[in-house]
């Protein structure tokens, strides 16, 4: 076989070549934390290559692993096999260095700040970089619960690219994203993050952008009315949880979502969307910032409204008399 | 008459070339990877040329141009131009209880593969992608569809329900539509050829095992019982599925385990069968090779197991039609693995089986009777080619409507 011969060459149409034509084989991802690896989990399993872009090839090194032994749980819950394994890590690959993505379809950002305030700044920083290597045309997507997407975007001379996603972890549970309209944002890219959505299996929720969004705006709604009966001394957290999972069909309580997403999260997502709209059902309760304080961050620290091993709840770590 | 079939899987297309006056292929190959990273096109012709080219191929239609662009292309084509091909035959895995037979493609067979969409999730779909693509590449071609199930439709009621509320069945059409038709009906027809008589006039045992594996009950004609279900999960045990399980097993698998529906599918289809006993492979031959050179035990186990699930149906399946003429191997498996056909023919002396080892130890991949001269029950190899299937049926209905 001649070098020379290419696919492309038995093309019937010619404007089939090689090249990108609205395929999306390759996703770039800046900032591969814990919701971050969940994402690249979910896109890669679908057969699609991901580029993730991290601060120091040993963060590199400790992502993959993390990530295989993500998947291994998998294994052992029989949800993949082996060698779906093998095939998900073959098709991630790590950097540092931005140019890596610069062949990428979409790219989804996904940095995360630790600590109060917002990390507005740090990702326009971060779209501005991206747009000095990648095509004029090539989506950047941005995926936050409590951002405006037209903010970011005002850092693009292409702002018209720009979409929101909001992925809800367990991301490979959750069969929603939401995909969220900007106010430069044109329809051409908007579809093209649609589309993306639907190859991960997903529904995609289609929204205006609104700080919140849909999902974030009611959920804290609800873990600050939780924390509100809680601190009147109304009822424990175990009544409080269980009349939401038997009474409404919810999955989760309220204190017990709270745990999982991290208590830092929710009073991050409270405190911007008080300082956005002003209203007092988003200001944190007393309760969470002590707890926040405390460092009792939920599951993750193994303390939170719940006392933890081994990621499971083993008891109600507050009673309702320790707050009164 | 030259005749394309084609063979669309949910990232493949597998296709071959017919002549369908000289009965040969004139050429064929694998579009893989399809939407996917990698993503090629393997193309072979009858003289032995062969290519492997990569390039971006997004869907199914992209793929079926190109490898119409190298079916008509100089340096590796077969023909000048497209009127040389004048019929496409599409394998269709889900024809529920719609289709008997084979089908030509007009807006309500088109409706009917897709109110079977729901039946077939994984397969259906795709098949339906290549006859869109088709149809806007070639729209005065006639293309016909050939269903994996439609040679099961002759199964007795008696045999196809299952036992649960027989509301469901009315509600969803749930009951045993079983696959593989096309190869039990190929390796019929040439059982019955081979012993020249009719196939009217025999009761025969057809043994698929591949990497999927079932078996077919034929009298009268027709299938009157096969081991796979609604879902090709149910029978034999197979590379990666379980075959015939309790379900009280699966229902206490998920609430032990706290799975959902979709980690049990993955359970039941692709962590079970001969990879899950044996925990080294799905593939029969590295079994074989554990549990003979290695002496891996579980390796034995499994074999085992297998073998003895495909005997009990031979047995269940001689009780129900009341004896058999012959029982055939084909698949994979059942034409190659001389070992496997001697332990399920083991015992069987009972029910008229007279083995001959000598003739099975000779036999790979050929046509070949391997039952001794006189025995009552033959025991046969017939290699299946369920691609010549479709391209038969799409010939003969091309020529009826002609």
């Amino acid at each position: 076989m001649k070098m020379s011969e290419r696919l492309s060459d038995y093309s019937l149409q010619k404007k089939i070549v090689q090249g990108r034509n609205g395929g999306l084989q390759k996703v770039g991802l800046i900032g591969a934390g814990g919701l971050g690896q969940e994402i690249i989990r979910s896109i890669t399993r679908q057969g699609i290559e991901v580029v993730f872009i991290d601060k120091s090839e040993e963060l590199i090194v400790q992502i993959m692993e993390s990530i295989g032994r993500q998947l291994d749980e998998t294994i052992n819950k029989w949800g993949i096999t082996g060698s779906e394994k093998r095939a998900i890590l073959s098709r991630i690959q790590g950097s540092t260095d931005f140019n890596d993505i610069r062949e990428c379809d979409l790219i989804i950002e996904t940095i995360h700040r630790k600590g109060r305030g917002t990390s507005l700044l740090d990702r326009k920083e971060v779209f501005k970089k991206l747009e000095s290597i990648i095509d004029t045309k090539t989506v950047i997507a941005s995926n936050n619960a409590t951002l405006m997407i037209s903010d970011l975007a005002s850092a693009l001379s292409h702002p018209e690219r720009a979409v929101g996603l909001n992925f809800i972890t367990p991301v490979s549970k959750v069969g929603i994203v939401e995909v969220i309209r900007g106010l430069d944002t044109n329809d051409e890219s908007f579809d093209f993050a649609i589309r993306f959505i639907k190859m991960l299996d997903k529904r995609p929720i289609t929204l205006n952008e609104s700080l919140g969004n849909i999902s974030t705006r009611l959920i804290v709604t609800l873990i600050n009315e939780a924390c509100e009966i809680l601190m009147e001394g109304v009822a424990s957290i175990n009544c409080i949880d269980d009349t939401m999972k038997l009474g409404y069909g919810l999955q989760l309580g309220p204190f017990e979502l709270a745990d999982r997403v991290g208590l830092d999260k929710v009073q991050k997502w409270m405190d911007n969307l008080y300082f956005e709209y002003g209203e007092q059902k988003f200001k944190p309760s007393p309760i969470l910032k002590r707890m926040v304080r405390a460092n009792h961050l939920g599951r993750k620290v193994g303390m939170g409204f719940y006392k933890y091993e081994h990621h499971k709840i083993v008891s109600q770590a507050i009673t309702t008399t320790d707050y009164i | 008459m030259n005749i394309i079939v084609i063979n669309c899987g949910s990232s493949s297309i597998k296709y071959q070339l017919f002549d369908m006056t000289k009965n040969e292929v004139i050429a064929k190959g694998q579009v893989d990877k399809i939407g996917l990273h990698g993503s090629y096109i393997k193309h072979e012709r009858k003289d032995g040329d062969k290519v492997r080219l990569e390039g971006e191929i997004v869907d199914h239609q992209i793929g079926i141009e190109y490898m119409l662009g190298i079916l008509i292309s100089k340096k590796r084509g077969s023909i000048k131009s497209f009127d040389e091909i004048h019929a496409v035959g599409h394998r269709v895995v889900h024809g529920g209880e719609k289709f008997q037979s084979s089908a030509l493609i007009d807006e309500s067979v088109m409706a009917g593969i897709k109110d079977c969409v729901d039946l077939a999730p994984l397969h259906n779909p795709p098949n339906l992608k290549g006859i869109y693509a088709m149809q806007s590449l070639l729209p005065n071609v006639p293309q016909v569809a050939t269903f994996d199930t439609a040679f099961h439709q002759t199964m007795p009621d008696y045999t196809y329900m299952y036992a649960i509320p027989y509301s469901l069945y009315a509600k969803y059409g749930i009951r045993r539509y079983g696959f593989h038709g096309s190869s039990h009906r190929f390796v019929s027809n040439r059982a019955a050829k081979i012993l020249n008589t009719y196939l009217k006039k025999l009761k025969l045992i057809t043994c698929h095992l591949g990497n999927g594996a079932s078996i077919t009950a034929i009298k009268d004609g027709g299938s009157m019982d096969t081991s796979m279900g609604m879902t090709p999960v149910e029978g034999l045990i197979m590379g990666t599925r379980t075959g015939d399980l309790d379900l009280g097993v699966l229902t206490y698998l998920m609430s032990k385990e706290e799975i959902g529906v979709q980690a049990a599918n993955t359970l039941i289809n692709k962590h079970s069968g001969m990879v899950g006993i044996t925990g080294v492979s799905s593939d029969m031959r590295e079994i074989e090779k554990a549990a003979f050179e290695e002496n891996n035990e579980r390796a034995g186990l499994g074999l085992k197991m297998y073998h003895y699930r495909i005997k009990k149906y031979i047995g269940a399946y001689m009780a129900a039609m009341g004896g058999a003429d012959a029982i055939v191997f084909t698949g994979g498996i059942g034409e190659n693995a001389c070992d496997s056909r001697e332990e399920i023919c083991k015992g069987l002396e009972f029910a008229g089986v007279e083995f001959d080892i000598e003739k099975n130890e000779a036999t790979r991949g050929t046509e070949a009777i391997i039952s001794k001269e006189n025995s009552p029950v033959k025991v046969m190899v017939i290699p299946t080619n369920e691609e010549l299937v479709i391209a038969e049926d799409t010939a003969r209905i091309i020529e009826e409507i002609k």
